[in-house]
């Protein structure tokens, strides 16, 4: 049984390592700048593997693993840094609608201007962006976010909305 | 359906996500509503944009070490000397029994589906961690192919050379179980997917399409001749199997 559980700890670690970059990126939109991505990365690491034993065999491991990042940012970074949480992704309204100059504004932006279009978004609203944009399922994005799986499709498509927004007001 | 419940469901509309009344539903309101047609477009350009041009900020090599230096952590290890050496020991034993059989079941005779299953989600992940998946690095099939030529004892019959959908990133050679595998590398979106081509005598490769999951990753394993032929990813199952299809050279 022991060996057994070694086994599965080098074998949950091996794919674990894989995650790396996903995970590095994710800390770095979160945490703003690569020290304190490493950071957040490293101490991730150091979480999963104080809990690999309540790890699910067959789920996925990243969304896990993307779960204890965010944990470790909101209980960590985020309270260090005393920034809270920007709302109001959770709103009924509609999403918005779209002027032409919305879309001219995406189909020319540029690297910099989407990364920096990005990170002046709430963290809620980066986070599932990226973690849609890393292919979770919806299931997998309510259980990193804590939230509703139902609250997960109006978040996302009120983060997309806030982001192609500022796009085109910086192209303005 | 109206305009709210319309712009909810564009961004899956747009990825095929949508069950058929929904989807149906949809495309209906998005030909009569020229406004949430804007909508979908922007919805369609913006996960463009962000696949294709948003900065990845990947981890360093020396962060790499670190973190596979410290798993396990050595502080684990020496926190009590039973807990280590009493696991070790009964290990150690198991292992001189089990070490014999173990060799003939997965070494000798490598025949069991699982197996294979194992093997090619480990080596998917091996390609991740390298921190150059492919020596050869080019999108076209006729530059990869012929880099196979001389480092393989079987020439690897793949013909899709990547589309918009899947591109194709590059070639290298691995190791399959006991033999050399060709290694197509595409991609989707920021999802690495390994295509693995073998020599399948004497594995038990499945004739028909397998589709299954193992440690998060989805495998599609099929046999063409005496090729095995085994793709890896964490992309859908849906994306997967529309990808083994077009290697297939199946119809869309």
């Amino acid at each position: 049984m022991a060996t057994e559980r070694a086994g599965d700890v080098g074998s949950v670690g091996r794919e674990a390592l894989a995650y790396a970059d996903t995970l590095h990126n994710l800390a770095h939109y979160l945490a703003g700048n690569d020290p304190d991505a490493q950071d957040l990365v490293q101490e991730t690491y150091a979480r999963a593997l104080r809990s690999v034993h309540q790890f699910t065999p067959g789920t996925n491991l990243k969304a896990w693993l993307c779960r204890i990042l965010r944990n470790t940012f909101v209980s960590e970074y985020r309270r260090r840094r005393g920034s809270p949480v920007v709302g109001g992704l959770d709103t009924v309204d509609p999403v918005p609608d779209v002027a032409d100059h919305e879309i001219d504004a995406l189909r020319k932006v540029m690297a910099d201007e989407l990364e920096t279009a990005l990170m002046s978004l709430g963290e809620d609203a980066r986070t599932v962006i990226l973690l849609d944009l890393e292919g979770l399922t919806e299931v997998e994005v309510a259980e990193v976010m804590g939230c509703a799986v139902g609250t997960v499709k109006s978040r996302l498509s009120r983060a997309r909305a806030a982001l192609r927004r500022r796009i085109g007001e910086a192209a303005r | 359906m109206t305009c709210a419940d319309a712009r909810d469901l564009v961004l899956a509309h747009a990825r095929g996500a949508l069950a058929p009344a929904d989807d149906a539903a949809v495309r209906e309101h998005l030909a009569s509503c020229p406004a949430c047609a804007r909508v979908d477009n922007a919805e369609r350009t913006l996960s463009e944009v962000l696949e294709q041009r948003l900065p990845q900020h990947p981890a360093s090599l020396a962060l790499k070490r670190r973190l596979a230096a410290e798993w396990p952590p050595a502080r684990r290890a020496r926190r009590s000397f039973k807990r280590l050496w009493l696991p070790a020991l009964a290990a150690a034993a198991v292992a001189l029994v089990l070490t014999p059989l173990l060799y003939h079941r997965l070494v000798v005779v490598p025949t069991r589906r699982e197996a294979l299953v194992t093997e090619a989600v480990n080596d998917h992940v091996r390609v991740l961690l390298s921190q150059r998946p492919a020596d050869a690095e080019s999108s076209d099939i006729h530059q990869v192919k012929p880099w196979f030529g001389g480092r393989l004892d079987f020439a690897p019959a793949v013909a899709f050379g990547g589309d918009a959908e899947f591109p194709l990133r590059g070639g290298t050679v691995g190791y399959f179980l006991d033999r050399r595998a060709a290694v197509f590398l595409y991609s989707r979106r920021l999802h690495a997917i390994s295509l693995f081509v073998v020599r399948a005598d004497g594995l038990d490769w499945p004739a028909r399409p397998l589709e299954t999951a193992s440690r998060g990753f989805r495998v599609i394993a099929w046999r063409a001749g005496e090729l095995g032929y085994a793709l890896v990813s964490d992309v859908s199952a849906g994306e997967l199997r529309t990808l083994a299809a077009k290697v297939r050279g199946e119809p869309a």
